[in-house]
């Protein structure tokens, strides 16, 4: 695929420089992750009765629900790229669009899962709020603006591909498609950190 | 495709080895056998989706060490504070 493209701007590194900033970026998205899961983990071995209690009331069939449209959407978003690079332009759009339907998909089954604990009173400043929803609602809430920050260039894509010009740039949807899978990865540690990890003693009453 | 097959069964084993009933007397501190088995699945998970389909098995080494570092940092914190605080916490 890279061999296709013209490199003679990037003569050092031959990497697009989009791509290069776009995984230099994905580090640092790693670190600031990385920090929320760190005290996650400080804060779930100090406070076990807190953190079962609060984990064993969260949805996992909605949890699972939105991996598997992640992962289904991550899916979609590859075979776009694998469809632009080799020039059709139809399917391309038409697994964007897929990706961009996915992303909706995984907001609207958070939207619910808000809602629940919202009426179940467990948003902050609500009196049924713990720690563990601090990070619940701070990793999963961070998760959600990052999925809102791929729709946005995506759907920027998709509407520029359907369009007559098209659009040639399979680099820059390569890019995104980069943040894409970044967004997946990320909620493939969440739900098992949040939704499933009870901890044993809590969870088996002793 | 496979890929996506494969997330999809790792998915469905992160959640029936989270609701195994291990017994917590098997000289294991608190529920650790739970998260080391969570924590295993996510990695594979994490580095089918960063080969393939982030093409990282196909990309210039330049690239694959502005990954590598990163994720090292990111799972020495996870793994070391997770073992040394659940520790902690028994002892």
């Amino acid at each position: 695929m890279s061999s296709a493209l013209n490199l003679a701007h990037e003569p050092v590194t031959k990497i697009p420089h989009g791509k290069l900033a776009m995984w230099a970026f994905l580090a640092s998205e790693l670190m600031f992750f990385s920090g929320f899961f760190g005290a996650f983990i400080v804060l779930r071995n100090a406070n076990y009765e807190i953190f079962g209690q609060g984990s064993a009331h969260l949805s996992v069939p909605m949890a699972l629900t939105n991996t598997f449209i992640l992962i289904a959407s991550s899916l979609t978003m590859a075979l776009s790229i694998y469809n632009l690079e080799k020039g059709n332009r139809g399917n391309a759009r038409l697994f964007l669009g897929l990706t961009i339907l996915g992303a909706f998909g995984f907001l609207i089954v958070k939207y619910f899962e808000y809602s629940a604990k919202w009426h179940d009173g467990l948003f902050p400043h609500q009196e049924g709020h713990t720690v563990f929803y601090s990070f619940y609602f701070l990793m999963t809430g961070f998760h959600a603006l990052h999925v809102i920050g791929g729709i946005i260039p995506m759907a920027y894509m998709f509407f520029k591909m359907s369009t007559k010009k098209g659009y040639d740039h399979p680099v820059k949807v390569e890019v995104l498609g980069l943040y894409w899978h970044f967004v997946d990865l990320m909620w493939i540690f969440i739900f098992p950190a949040l939704y499933l990890m009870i901890p044993y003693h809590t969870a088996a009453g002793h | 495709m496979k890929v996506f097959y494969a997330l999809m069964i790792l998915t469905l084993l992160t959640v029936g080895a989270a609701a195994m009933p291990f017994p917590h007397d098997w000289g294991t501190p608190g529920d650790i056998l739970h998260v080391t088995i969570g924590v295993v699945i996510a990695v594979i998970k994490v580095i089918a989706v960063m080969y393939i389909f982030m093409h990282l098995k196909f990309d210039n080494p330049m690239i694959r060490f502005f990954v590598y570092v990163p994720v090292f940092l990111f799972f020495v914190l996870s793994f070391a504070l997770n073992f040394l605080e659940s520790w902690a916490y028994v002892h």
